[in-house]
């Protein structure tokens, strides 16, 4: 899999949310997206993911434009965002029902309780996703993705919401998905858990690109060439 | 084909949500009563005057109940940003649109089978042979409502004040529907039957086919995170 | 440079005309065409008032049009066209119904009344004056051209629709008024009362495209003021 962005520029109002983001990402990377609050990383996972359309520049996956009518590409991208996007009042087994269908994957009841115990929420399979906590909530939006196989997926604040057994499920979840041939972008401010795991980083300050390197030896040069880019919030 | 059977899912998952919420049918069966009663304090009637002004009456409290009903139709995507999990699936945006249609058509046509029965009995009306000519003309009515209606609610759905603001751009377009349905009804209670009301008949389902596929086609550009 | 004040040159020659047609029109008007047989002085008023009328649906047209065009294209002066012909159009339409408000005291002893017409000018301006409102109370300007160019597609699809059912139900209720709105007016007229109004027709299409080119004007510098303060320089 092959996504190119070229010069994407996203704008509201007066100002530039993302300016002239061009990038290349390709099968089994792990893109680790940094920057201070309002540096335009929602915005950019918002863009690849085509829930917002660019005020210009332009995304392909695999040489096919993605607007906002692509719904082939849409189907192989997953945003994993600490805003829920589930329904408080179906159950976590409807609600992984309902996106199944939308998706138009075949899953059999099997499958589902299998990724609901992946997660450890076998136990909540019947409750309102109202009565879950926020981590909880997390963890199953990550049982949605188990179950939907996206080849491309966003993650916003994973470690936000996430507890230490949470963190485990994710990472070894991501590991899987990249060494499958998909693509990860994860947008954090936790520096050093993200850092170590990825293999490439990307720094957004004023929605520009001013870092993108992929992960390299000597360890420690990297990380100092990293930290000389890392704006300290304004 | 998979803009049925996406339709059918989104409508399920609506139907779901309304039965075990309860936010809408409800309030609009009693919003419905409600109307009824200060019609009534409104106007000093007589039985001649009752059937007279029912159909307008009854038309314009369903108008207002199902306004009301489409402020809350985009409620349960708005929280925790689900139209957003919606926008990002390979749904069609037809569907999304033809299932938000076809709750709200089922919501008033459940609230118009409640207040329509009470306004005969409040009003001491003797209507009930004619009630499936008049409830024919009501659901021909109600489905232009709620195609135009739909649409609108989702053009609105960001905007400020917006609950005043779906009636004011609502209300003026709704004219033909209903001038006709009041009209048509009116003719039914007076002459009996439905002969002279089929041209009305015939403008308000034209205007349904018309604006149910404008609306379909238009809805995709409409309906945004 | 040039080119601005070409442009700026157009319309001056413009709203040059149209004054001049207006003056002729008003001289004409009240002036030179003979006092209707029926209603004296007062008919006098026709000569503005079918002409805003025809002028009101003109503007009508052209916000579809600019619509349509939106939608299909979107390019940013489509829509601009659309908003300043909503705008001009809300003035003339108001600007119909007060005249056929003062034309009717003295002719029908009411200040306004439900005929085919009136009702229909009144349908009208809502429909413009919800325009108005909707593209102002949306606050992202790209969203509000977008549902600004749906109300007006669906907007005028429903013209002839109310016409349709407004003229049936006062033809089915009332006894036709003394101004038979199945007829238009010009069936009837003197030939010297037909120069008259076709030199206010032409006064009036000419003030309102002058009108029309500067509130068009003014939505162009909004957008190049925009366009400067995103890209930086002009």
């Amino acid at each position: 899999m092959r996504v190119v962005t070229r010069r994407l520029s996203k704008a509201y109002g007066f100002l530039w949310a993302v300016k002239d983001a061009s990038l290349e990402l390709h099968s089994g990377e792990r893109v680790a997206l940094f920057g201070p609050n309002g540096a335009g990383k929602t915005t950019l996972l918002k863009l690849l993911s085509a829930l917002l359309s660019p005020s210009s520049g332009e995304i392909e996956i695999d040489g096919a434009r993605l607007l906002p009518g692509s719904s082939g590409l849409r189907s192989a991208i997953g945003l994993l965002s600490p805003e829920g996007y589930l329904y408080e009042s179906l159950t976590a087994r409807e609600n992984l029902r309902l996106f199944i269908s939308l998706y138009a994957r075949r899953r059999e009841a099997r499958e589902v309780a299998e990724a609901l115990d992946q997660v450890k929420l076998s136990h909540w399979a019947e409750e309102y996703v109202s009565s879950l906590s926020t981590g909880m909530k997390y963890r199953l939006a990550l049982a949605k993705w188990l179950l939907l196989e996206p080849k491309l997926l966003l993650l916003d604040e994973p470690y936000a919401v996430l507890d230490g057994a949470g963190v485990d499920l994710l990472e070894d979840y991501l590991e899987r998905l990249c060494r499958g041939g998909g693509i990860v972008v994860m947008a954090t401010h936790h520096v050093p858990a993200a850092l170590s795991r990825c293999s490439r980083a990307i720094i957004l300050d004023q929605g520009r690109i001013i870092f993108d390197e992929p992960r390299q030896e000597p360890w420690e040069s990297f990380q100092r060439a990293f930290a000389a880019f890392l704006p300290r919030g304004r | 084909m998979a803009l049925f059977r996406q339709t059918t899912w989104l409508l399920w998952k609506d139907l779901l949500l309304e039965m075990r919420r309860r936010e809408s049918l409800v309030s609009m069966f009693f919003f419905a009563a409600l109307l009824l009663f200060l019609f009534h304090f409104a106007f000093e009637f007589s039985t001649e005057r009752a059937a007279e002004m029912a159909p307008g009456l009854l038309w314009l409290a369903s108008i207002f109940t199902g306004t009301l009903g489409l402020t809350q139709l985009f409620q349960a995507e708005r929280e925790n940003h689900c139209l957003e999990a919606l926008l990002l699936s390979p749904v069609d945006r037809g569907a999304l649109y033809l299932s938000k249609f076809a709750f709200h058509l089922l919501l008033m046509c459940l609230m118009e089978l409640f207040t329509f029965p009470l306004f005969g009995v409040l009003f001491n009306l003797d209507f009930w042979r004619l009630l499936p000519s008049l409830g024919l003309f009501a659901f021909v009515g109600t489905v232009g409502f709620c195609v135009l209606g739909t649409l609108f609610s989702a053009v609105t759905l960001k905007a400020r004040a917006r609950e005043l603001l779906l009636p004011l751009i609502l209300f003026p377009l709704m004219i033909p529907v209903i001038l006709a349905t009041i009209r048509g009804m009116e003719i039914i209670l007076r002459t009996g039957e439905l002969e002279e009301a089929l041209p009305w008949l015939r403008l308000l389902i034209g205007f349904d086919v018309i604006f149910l596929t404008a609306a379909f086609l238009i809805f995709e550009w409409v309906i945004e995170a | 440079m040039a080119q601005i004040e070409q442009k700026g040159l157009g319309r001056r020659i413009l709203g040059g005309l149209a004054l001049l047609f207006v003056l002729l029109g008003l001289y004409v008007a009240l002036v030179q065409a003979p006092p209707d047989a029926y209603q004296g002085e007062v008919q006098r008023i026709m000569y503005l008032h079918i002409p805003s009328i025809l002028v009101a649906y003109l503007s009508f047209f052209i916000v579809f049009v600019g619509s349509c065009l939106f939608l299909w294209k979107r390019e940013k002066r489509d829509d601009t066209l659309a908003y300043a012909a909503a705008e001009t159009g809300v003035l003339f339409t108001g600007l119909t119904i007060v005249e056929g408000s003062i034309w009717g005291r003295p002719t029908w002893g009411v200040w306004w009344t439900w005929d085919a017409r009136l009702t229909l000018t009144a349908i009208l301006f809502l429909i413009f004056v919800s325009y108005l409102m909707l593209r102002s109370l949306i606050e992202d300007e790209e969203r509000g051209a977008l549902c600004g160019a749906v109300l007006g597609i669906i907007g005028f699809l429903d013209i002839p629709l109310i016409h349709m059912s407004v003229y049936w139900w006062r033809t089915l209720h009332q006894p036709p008024s003394i101004l038979r709105p199945d007829k238009a007016p010009w069936e009837n007229i003197h030939p010297s009362m037909l120069l008259a109004l076709a030199i206010n027709l032409v006064a009036f299409a000419l003030l309102y495209f002058y009108l029309l080119s500067l509130r068009f004007r003014l939505g162009e510098m909004r957008e190049e003021l925009k366009r400067i303060k995103l890209y930086g320089g002009p």
